[in-house]
């Protein structure tokens, strides 16, 4: 009778311990330390629900972890803006966690940085960390003033080529005899009479090659259209640091080629799923009819129905700049720009 | 002559007698089993999708499944049906009890199972209703936990119903290949001396005594001659009186040749596992990812195509091959044999042919798949857990370069051993060797292009 009772119990322990263990184990997992919340977040394509939970309400100076597991396919987990928090792959079954301390109160998002289906940009959650002393409070708007500059100059962002500037039609230069060259561009500049608004580099923020293609020329009219083209080239990633190049083209890859292509030709893998056709950063002349400050504007912003997302949510005003210097490698360094 | 082939393992191993005996064998294994078959269902509901990092999906179809057909079904026969977890609720119910034997009959409302259902037909037809949804089973946790559920209570239920294992005797898909490819084990449940039971006439192996329960299986030791229908309970071992029921060891095969108990039913079984074999090679192995898109249901109406076809390959094709096999093999052989005789008899060379593909089979799912078995086991649920420190353990392909060689080995024996039983069947229709030669011919080079085939699938 005894041992009968003993198998009895181990029935029991069998059907109901197992699956409670389970669940208590899994408990003791994700709340083992009460000073720091385990947050479980299931990542699955965004047509079959994106992130879930895809918001999580946090206290500002509260510690949690995020736990990623990835439910059916590689997905890349980051979170931003300005965390610099990348998880990387997350395999399909696999968990990948980080722990944080949100400082100040604000809305950051968690996001998808791996091609995962057609809808993959629309994977994205948002992180609410609230002020505890002040837990109604709402988010002070944050004002870009790039964009607000571009506003009121009544630049129209949505616009495709020259960004509506009409008044800058494209000369026959655009042709491009030669493709632009930052090397050769780099040595004729010690030759030239460079004016000084090219050498601002808030000017040629809010300028395109174009523009400083014509004030260059009237400077050195004695050169060739191409030496200055080249000159043009190389002014407009002078100062591009190297750290910030190489930050921005792992960012573009992981977030932008799938559309853009890696080497900027608008012909990504997912080129032929978009509304419109993505632009081809690395095509020199339609950059020369561009500004700085509208690319910033519209990566953060996002492109209206054209299924670019924004990423204002996701980088800061600087990381955003930095990728706006990548385009510019990639226009005039890029396969499709001549340059070998 | 062929029962003095057979080698008495007790007179060898005297104490496999008492553990035999023990109350204890069987739940042992069943509650070891029973273990990991609920941590299957708890996962397979509550754990990640993810079929290679849930327990449910791993252990029960890459790790059981290899264990199975790799090992325990062609060494050991049917003893998998005395561990498995599945119709041990119901008959725990029926028996009011786990280990001791419980004076009094089953607790059951004592149907009369239908006669009509008496046979295999219900697992054929079981087996290939849940084989077209073979690779959503196979790929989805979920899915793979609700069937062993339903499993479970089906058992349960034709437990309340029916007296002993209904269930297993004549429902469970599984236990229905395990019987027939159980023919080829070397090992069996038999009386040592049948003139003993002849004469004994309380048969306390059928209606059980005080210290063991009557035969679950419905067999009759003393008669046995098959292992398909002997679950290996143990149970008339320990209810023998005169210790007249013992294990043998006996050549590879051996049932194959036992005539007089060859059915349809079972030859339908061997088509319906050769053609399974040969489909999910295709389906599952080779190179053609349309149709694995197709078998996971990627639409409605491919699926149905592919079910259609699946269906029609089973039910028609290969039988209707091998009845014209028959029907040629009957001619050349110049034997005054029924054509529907003559295929069922023929249908038992596909046995080894059979067991031995999907033991190919299984040979490239398990060494390619295995490793996933070491992160499961640390995170059964997919959750992050690291129980044993290998949740992050790659998946690394075991063998790789080995498995195309072990797979033409396997097939290449499976065929000459079809080969060989081809002969011996023909022999049974003739007493004419060159007649039982021309008449085995046909069915030789159904054997062998069957075999080139899966030898294609494999190799390439």
């Amino acid at each position: 009778m005894k041992r009968e009772l003993l198998a009895i119990g181990i029935v029991v322990l069998i059907l109901f311990g197992l699956p409670v263990g389970a669940f208590i184990y899994q408990r003791q997992q994700t709340s083992s330390d009460s000073t720091k919340r385990v947050i479980i977040i299931q990542a699955t394509v965004p047509e079959a629900g994106g992130f879930q939970p895809s918001a999580i309400k946090v206290n500002a100076g509260e510690t949690v972890t995020l736990r990623f597991s990835s439910m059916d396919v590689t997905h890349g987990i980051a979170i931003g803006p300005g965390l610099g928090i990348d998880l990387g792959h997350v395999d399909p079954g696999h968990v990948k966690e980080v722990t944080v301390t949100f400082d100040k109160a604000g809305t950051y998002t968690f996001y998808c940085n791996t091609w995962c289906s057609p809808d993959h940009w629309r994977m994205r959650g948002i992180v609410e960390v609230t002020d505890p002393d002040n837990p109604d409070a709402i988010p002070i708007a944050y004002h870009d003033p790039i964009i607000e500059r571009l506003v009121a100059e009544g630049v129209n962002i949505d616009a495709n080529v020259t960004m509506g500037m009409a008044d800058h039609p494209q000369p026959d230069v655009l042709t491009f005899d030669q493709p632009p060259s930052i090397e050769k561009g780099n040595i004729l500049a010690a030759t030239l009479s460079i004016p000084e608004e090219l050498s601002d580099a808030e000017w040629r923020l809010t300028h395109t090659p174009m523009e400083g293609l014509e004030l260059l020329a009237d400077k050195n009219p004695s050169n060739s259209m191409n030496d200055l083209i080249h000159v043009i080239a190389y002014l407009w990633v002078s100062d591009t640091r190297f750290e910030a190049i190489q930050w921005a083209e792992n960012y573009f890859n992981q977030n932008c080629a799938a559309c853009h292509g890696q080497t900027g030709d608008g012909n990504g893998p997912a080129a032929n799923q978009t509304a419109e056709s993505p632009v081809a950063f690395g095509d020199a002349a339609y950059m020369f009819g561009m500004r700085s400050d509208v690319l910033y504007a519209k990566i953060r912003r996002g492109g209206m129905g054209t299924d670019m997302p924004n990423f204002g949510t996701l980088l800061t005003p600087e990381e955003t700049l930095k990728l706006v210097s990548y385009l510019w490698q990639l226009a005039f360094l890029a396969p499709n720009s001549g340059i070998e | 002559m062929i029962k003095s082939q057979r080698i008495n393992v007790f007179q060898h191993v005297p104490f496999l007698r008492g553990i035999l005996k023990s109350r204890l064998f069987q739940p042992v294994l069943t509650l070891t089993t029973l273990f990991f078959f609920t941590l299957a269902i708890v996962t397979g509901l509550f754990g990640t999708p993810v079929g290679n990092r849930n327990f449910g999906i791993v252990f029960v179809w890459i790790v059981w499944w290899g264990l199975l057909i790799i090992l325990l079904v062609p060494f050991l026969g049917r003893l998998w049906c005395a561990a498995c977890p599945i119709p041990v609720p119901g008959e725990w119910l029926q028996r009011r009890g786990i280990i001791n034997r419980r004076q009094g009959r089953l607790s059951t409302l004592r149907w009369k199972f239908p006669k009509r259902l008496r046979n295999m037909w219900l697992q054929n037809f079981g087996f290939l209703g849940i084989a077209i949804f073979s690779a959503i089973i196979l790929t989805r946790p979920e899915v793979s936990a609700w069937l062993l559920l339903g499993f479970s209570l089906i058992g349960i239920v034709l437990s309340i119903l029916y007296e002993n294992r209904v269930f297993c005797r004549y429902v469970c898909p599984v236990g229905g290949f395990i019987g027939l490819y159980s023919l080829m084990a070397p090992i069996e449940v038999r009386v040592a001396d049948p003139q003993v039971c002849a004469t004994h006439t309380p048969k306390d192996c059928i209606i059980g005594n005080e210290y063991a329960y009557g035969c679950p299986w419905m067999v009759f030791p003393g008669t046995l001659e098959r292992n398909t229908y002997c679950g290996m309970c143990m149970e008339c071992i320990k209810a023998c009186p005169k210790n007249n029921v013992v294990i043998n060891l006996r050549p590879v095969g051996s049932d194959l040749m036992v005539a007089k108990e060859r059915r349809l039913d079972e030859a339908y079984k061997a088509f319906i596992m050769l053609a399974c074999a040969l489909l999910y090679s295709a389906v599952l192995l080779g190179p053609w990812g349309w149709l694995k898109q197709w078998a996971n249901m990627d639409t409605l109406p491919h699926w149905l195509i592919y079910a259609g076809v699946f269906l029609l390959a089973n039910l028609l094709l290969l039988p209707g091959l091998f009845t014209l096999t028959a029907l040629l093999s009957r001619r050349w052989g110049g034997v005054q044999v029924p054509l529907r005789q003559l295929v069922t008899d023929y249908a038992y060379t596909l046995v080894p042919l059979g067991l031995t593909a999907w033991i190919a089979f299984s040979f490239s799912l398990v060494f390619t798949n295995g490793s996933y078995a070491f992160g499961v086991l640390s995170d059964p649920f997919g959750w992050g857990w690291n129980l044993f420190g290998t949740t992050e353990s790659a998946w690394t392909p075991f063998g790789s370069s080995l498995i195309p060689f072990l797979q033409t080995g396997i097939l290449t024996a499976g065929m000459l051993f079809a080969v060989n039983t081809a002969y011996k069947i023909a022999g049974q229709h003739t007493p004419n060797p060159r007649q039982a030669l021309r008449g085995m011919l046909p069915v030789a080079g159904f054997i062998t292009s069957i075999t080139f085939v899966f030898l294609w699938l494999y190799l390439g």
